[in-house]
């Protein structure tokens, strides 16, 4: 009878164990970040570049990784080595706003800063730099959450917030690390930018196929480039009822139907003749769809306003990529906009059932 | 499962209780140490005076409980079988009038609930629709479906009865499965529900059939072992003493249906039932069910559950005030249907009555909440939210 004795004890732990399922829902892109940034940089890199002196170089080097003829644990040391600094700065970071708001509004920490970390850190490039983690991770915290009373109570997901704001503060920041080659910048993966200039044949150039952005071997954002791994995720959010599945149903769906439209409108090259699959296999949208759409307090609330708010996103993805080549993976936009809009499309539709109950009362 | 197939625990003392009865101010019909039949007028509404209150049980009437205010909390009987019961003349005719002043001569009317707010209606009301709640879709209750089979006459005599006190239609909301033998006549219309625990509840019926909005109407519903006691009257001409209802929950030992005499003392019920160790006594369901008020130690007006928890209960729990809300497809599960509890459980929170109102409150009460209140993180109990929303409204007519 575990569901009479959880009647009791539920509440001091229901918060946490929330966050707790987010965070292993999570595991798998986490792990498809360690192994393909690790693969990324092996195969960019000729075993000189093992040479240089930054943190990250040290760190695989003291490890042992060695380029070689790598091996797989050559990999995992090399993607560790480029994951696990940005997560414990963004850790650092997080820890330390969050430390200073709860005193101030004395209250003990609250564990969601944990989660927006892993979520910052999977939503930037393995080389992203610190300064740019530690000033995306304050504003997240400050901005995202702290101004709106903490935990639940802000309309927009911090990490979302963090995210969006490091790629309009540093658009050019890409350098001469092996892990930025394919990137555009913070923004993240090119693919859809090579698909803008040469259509399906430059990705093949690329070594891009159908199999390896499915299992996630692409150079992208580090969380976001295997939709296996973020379909794993989703499967256990959906089961646990942690997301509404008629959100992401709705973002799926209108990915299906914006992409067809703009397919039959007939353009000859460019994002508007990319088939649905590409849409969704390249760039950020299923990892962004999944794990940052449907954060349950910054998403619409009400079951119209999900359906609503899911064609939204996938009309504003299709759109951006189509409309806008300087912007290839739109996610990050399309999602803030959707975001904002939530508790206006919320509004509407509650008042538009208080008008049917007022038309149908006794 | 008739009563004679049941358990049948005896017990010594029954009451009725004031909580059971909203809104009323009770005027005392008799004192303590008065000899009592099951069925004689006891107490009676001072406002309204023709709602009388009878008691379930022969015997003594052993004290007479109040609290703040002179508020009545109980009015206990120690049972005793020679005191003979109180018969009653079944009604001359089926006109409207004769039907309400029998129902309300009997004690009957003081089962009919009205929505909004859940109060006993008044006797010259005239409801939007009646409802019958012919289901109980909680997992541990007992079966509606065989208890009403068992007792098909009174229930039948019942529904026509009903069906006739006002020109509304009488909804007999049953389960699926269930066949009940009545064929839709333009009074009585049966309309099966099925689904989780909520579709169960009278306030998931009223949603579907007959939305209350601001129009200023009411809707009355009556639950089935209320619709077969007023059937016994009916058929027997003498009160129906037995109720059925379930024992359940991990305190328990030998979960199982027990049938009782309305408003039995729950200490003498769970005697030699309950499992060593601490424990917390619920009056309904393991899971929905509300801890009892200190002194409140008998079987509620149609209560059907009683259960017991092993462990402490959590005092601090509902102390910690508003949380956030963290919405998911659970709490859309837990809410009746038509009904957005996000925005919902956002005003019951924030106390506003006027959105709540517009949202759909009117149709509901506490029971109706307290699968939302279990599947939210926010440490709100929403049926006593509700309940302060539902005053201020009430308070504004």
């Amino acid at each position: 009878m575990a569901t009479m004795t959880t009647q009791v004890t539920r509440r001091a732990d229901a918060r946490r164990h929330i966050v707790k399922l987010w965070l292993i829902a999570l595991l798998p892109v986490s792990l498809v970040a360690i192994f393909n940034s690790g693969h990324q940089y092996l195969s960019a890199v000729d075993s000189n570049l093992l040479a240089a002196d930054d943190l990250r170089s040290l760190l695989l080097r003291g490890l042992g990784a060695s380029a070689q003829n790598p091996g797989l644990y050559d990999m995992v040391i090399v993607g560790v080595a480029h994951f696990l600094p940005i997560l414990t700065m963004a850790l650092l970071v997080g820890g330390f706003w969050e430390r200073i708001i709860a005193d101030r509004s004395q209250r003990s920490m609250e564990p969601g800063f944990i989660l927006v970390a892993l979520l910052f850190t999977l939503m930037l490039p393995g080389a992203a730099a610190f300064m740019h983690v530690a000033f995306g991770m304050s504003l997240a915290m400050i901005l995202g959450k702290a101004i709106f009373g903490g935990d639940g109570k802000s309309f927009l997901n911090p990490a979302l917030l963090g995210v969006a704001i490091v790629q309009v503060s540093f658009p050019g920041a890409a350098g001469s690390h092996p892990l930025w080659s394919g990137l555009a910048g913070y923004a993240g993966s090119d693919a859809i930018g090579l698909y803008h200039r040469g259509g399906e044949s430059a990705l093949t150039a690329a070594d891009m196929d159908l199999w390896s952005a499915f299992i996630g071997s692409t150079p992208g954002l580090m969380g976001t480039t295997s939709v296996l791994a973020v379909a794993l995720g989703a499967a256990l959010l959906l089961w646990k009822g942690l997301i509404a599945w008629r959100l992401l149903a709705a973002q799926m769906i209108g990915l299906f139907v914006f992409a067809g439209i703009f397919n039959l409108l007939g353009a000859d090259q460019g994002a508007g003749t990319m088939p649905f699959y590409w849409h969704l296999l390249l760039g950020s949208f299923a990892f962004g769809a999944v794990f940052l759409a449907c954060d349950p307090v910054a998403s619409s609330s009400t079951n119209p306003g999900r359906w609503i708010q899911g064609f939204l996103i996938a009309a504003l993805v299709v759109l951006i990529r189509v409309a806008n080549s300087t912007h290839p993976d739109a996610v990050v936009p399309a999602l803030l906009l959707a975001s904002i809009m939530a508790p206006l499309i919320d509004h509407g539709v509650i008042a538009w059932n208080i008008r049917q109950r007022a038309r149908r009362h006794v | 499962m008739s009563e004679s197939t049941l358990d049948t625990k005896k017990v010594t003392r029954a009451a009725l209780l004031g909580r059971d009865y909203r809104g009323v101010k009770f005027e005392l019909l008799c004192r303590e140490g008065d000899e009592v039949g099951a069925g004689d007028a006891v107490m009676r509404d001072l406002r309204r005076p023709a709602i009388k209150f009878v008691a379930p049980v022969s015997g003594r009437i052993a004290r007479i409980d109040r609290g703040a205010r002179r508020k009545l909390i109980s009015m206990q009987i120690d049972i005793d079988d020679s005191v003979p019961v109180a018969g009653v003349e079944p009604p001359a005719d089926n006109k409207t009038d004769t039907l309400r002043s029998f129902m309300l001569e009997s004690g009957a009317w003081s089962a009919l609930r009205t929505r909004p707010f859940g109060n006993i209606p008044g006797p010259d009301g005239e409801p939007a629709a009646i409802f019958v709640t012919a289901l109980d879709n909680d997992s541990y209750a007992p079966r509606a479906c065989q208890i009403i089979d068992s007792r098909m006459d009174e229930f039948r005599a019942s529904l026509e009865v009903l069906a006739d006190i006002s020109t509304a239609p009488l909804y007999l909301c049953h389960a699926p499965d269930h066949s009940l033998a009545f064929a839709d006549s333009s009074k009585i219309r049966c309309v099966p529900f099925s689904g989780g625990y909520t579709a169960g509840l009278p306030g998931f019926h009223i949603n579907r059939l007959a939305p209350i909005g601001f129009a200023g109407r009411e809707v009355w519903h009556m639950g089935y072992q209320d619709v077969i006691a007023l059937g016994h009257l009916l058929v027997h001409g003498k009160p129906w003493l037995h109720r059925v209802i379930s024992l359940a929950g991990s305190a328990v030992q030998n979960p199982r249906n027990l049938c009782v005499v309305p408003g039995a003392a729950n200490d003498e019920l769970l005697e030699g039932e309950l499992a060593d160790g601490p424990n917390q006594i619920l009056a309904g369901s393991p899971l929905y069910g509300r801890p009892l008020d200190t002194g409140q130690s008998f079987l509620g007006a149609g209560q059907r559950q009683l259960s017991a928890l092993l462990g402490k209960s959590e005092e601090s729990g509902k102390s910690d005030g508003v949380g956030t809300i963290i919405p998911s497809d659970r709490l859309e599960a837990a809410s009746p249907p038509g009904i957005y509890p996000v925005p919902l459980m956002r005003a019951l929170q924030l106390g506003d009555a006027e959105r709540a109102r517009e949202l759909g409150a009117l149709e509901l009460v506490e029971e109706d909440l307290s699968p939302l209140s279990l599947a939210c993180v926010s440490n709100s109990d929403y049926g006593s939210l509700l309940r302060a929303v539902l005053e201020q409204i009430e308070a504004a007519r």
